[in-house]
């Protein structure tokens, strides 16, 4: 009786094991082709989620890049993704909530991933009361996962209200790592937009005060890691459902990795003093990949 | 004589570092000094402000309820009534209502200084880069929903009057607008407001 049990608690574990294996996971998504190779660790217990940026255009490559998430997905059960705004090009009808968000994400949405949206400069303030971007009526927001904090700001309306707001959540906030996410790039080697100086002007020195971690944005339709910027990370994942390609200036000192032959999202996972990240392309392949380590105070 | 020349050379080298960095930062512009007629005028203007917005609160309980978590749906229901009852309850309403002359001065003056020297350029091309198709300035009517949204330099609203957060400053091209934040109704504009 006792080796019948033992033999169950191995299979099982033998099973629980195998379904973390992004190839058994390719076999679960019954797509034996599917292109996932995931480099993030995977580790019990972390905190997994994704990032995308101006998705909104209701295109079949935005539909790409939503179906490569949701094969990821099965390999990397991800808990929410973080939008970096216009997450509806043009009109806002109800028609193009469902064209340009809820089916192109759809298998998503189907396995209760939660979306959290922040506004670009394409979408209306009305966007915050949707019931699919979690953003409680609010233009910007605070919400808590595990030891991560996360701070969706509004960079079209960076107003005093706002940069009060920030200031003094970031600082009673004992999260170990703080995350913020929004439209304007303050650091980009992107040539239509590049670097939103006077945005860097009045939200750096609070990102500093405070230790804030990770900062990512879109606005630029391309990818980069900008070279750590006093202590900070900064990201341009602003090639969700639009691509300029060719757009970065391939000159720019700025620029740690870039990519803008293709739209593309991201995959992060947090554990511990760890955050890992991977960047893959709407056809699966990996342009960046890396370890962000947080320093203790 | 050595200890001299030493401490001549930190001092030089000390003034020169100095000089380097306040020119590296150029510092903003500071804000305009307010004259008491400004002031008043600015507070003439809030007070318009906090009349259209009253107004626009009375409207709004009239409009369909929109919780945290509504459908588009319920959004689009939400928002045409907003902006019907909005168009209805200032009827006739005219430009220049609440930019009256003495703030649009003002205002002017600000973006004025905000916007001169070679520091402030990018401020000049955030608010020229947004592509404007379809925007017909007319108050008491959206702005065009398939238009972009310019968006507002951080520096800049610091130092243009305050508004409470029904209410948002925009540009359009060299025009301030003035919109309801949820209906995007143009509420007021003035016309080439930037220099």
């Amino acid at each position: 009786m006792r080796k019948f049990v033992s033999a169950k608690i191995l299979l099982v574990a033998f099973v629980v094991a195998l379904s973390f294996d992004p190839a058994f996971a390719q076999k679960l998504n019954g797509n034996t082709t599917s292109p996932v190779k995931l480099s993030l660790p995977l580790k019990e217990g972390s905190l997994r989620f994704a990032a995308i940026g101006d998705t909104g255009t209701g295109s079949s490559k935005q539909h790409e890049v939503g179906e490569m998430m949701a094969q990821y997905h099965v390999g990397f059960p991800f808990e929410f993704v973080l939008m970096m705004g216009d997450n509806l090009y043009g009109s806002e009808k109800p028609y193009d909530y469902e064209k340009k968000f809820a089916v192109p994400y759809k298998k998503l949405l189907d396995d209760k991933v939660k979306f959290y949206a922040s506004l670009g400069n394409h979408d209306l303030a009305l966007q915050v009361n949707y019931e699919h971007f979690n953003m409680e009526g609010k233009e910007y927001y605070r919400f808590k996962k595990g030891n991560v904090a996360f701070y969706a700001l509004n960079s079209n309306y960076m107003d005093k209200k706002q940069v009060a707001w920030l200031e003094s959540e970031l600082a009673k906030d004992t999260s170990e790592w703080k995350v913020c996410f929004f439209h304007h790039a303050p650091y980009s080697s992107a040539k239509a937009h590049g670097s939103d100086t006077q945005l860097r002007e009045v939200v750096e020195p609070i990102f500093v005060k405070y230790g804030v971690n990770v900062v990512l944005t879109g606005h630029d339709h391309v990818y980069e890691r900008v070279k750590p910027q006093k202590g900070i990370y900064y990201f341009v994942t602003g090639a969700g459902g639009k691509l300029r390609s060719g757009d970065l200036d391939r000159s720019s000192s700025l620029t740690d990795k870039a990519y803008d032959r293709d739209m593309h999202f991201m995959l992060f996972e947090v554990a511990g003093d760890e955050m890992h990240f991977q960047t893959i392309s709407r056809t699966g392949e990996t342009v960046d990949t890396g370890v962000i380590v947080r320093k203790r105070k | 004589m050595k200890a001299y020349w030493k401490i001549r050379c930190v001092f030089f080298i000390a003034i020169a570092f100095a000089a380097t960095q306040a020119f590296a930062q150029q510092p903003l512009a500071s804000p305009p000094v307010t004259s008491p007629a400004e002031k008043a005028a600015i507070k003439a203007f809030e007070n318009q402000v906090n009349e259209y917005v009253k107004l626009r609160n009375k409207v709004r309980e009239q409009a369909p309820k929109l919780s945290k978590d509504s459908t588009p749906e319920q959004i689009e229901a939400y928002r045409t009534a907003l902006e019907e009852s909005l168009r209805a309850a200032r009827k006739g309403a005219k430009r220049g209502e609440l930019f009256m002359p003495e703030v649009a001065a003002y205002i002017r003056r600000t973006l004025k200084n905000e916007f001169q020297g070679r520091d402030r350029k990018e401020i000049r091309d955030i608010a020229f880069e947004t592509e404007l198709q379809g925007v017909v300035l007319r108050v008491n009517y959206p702005y065009a929903q398939s238009a972009e949204l310019s968006e507002m330099p951080a520096t800049l609203l610091s130092k243009l009057p305050q508004l409470p957060t029904e209410v948002r400053y925009r540009f359009v091209s060299r025009n301030l607008v003035l919109v309801d934040r949820e209906s995007n109704v143009i509420i007021d504009f003035m016309a080439d407001a930037l220099p």
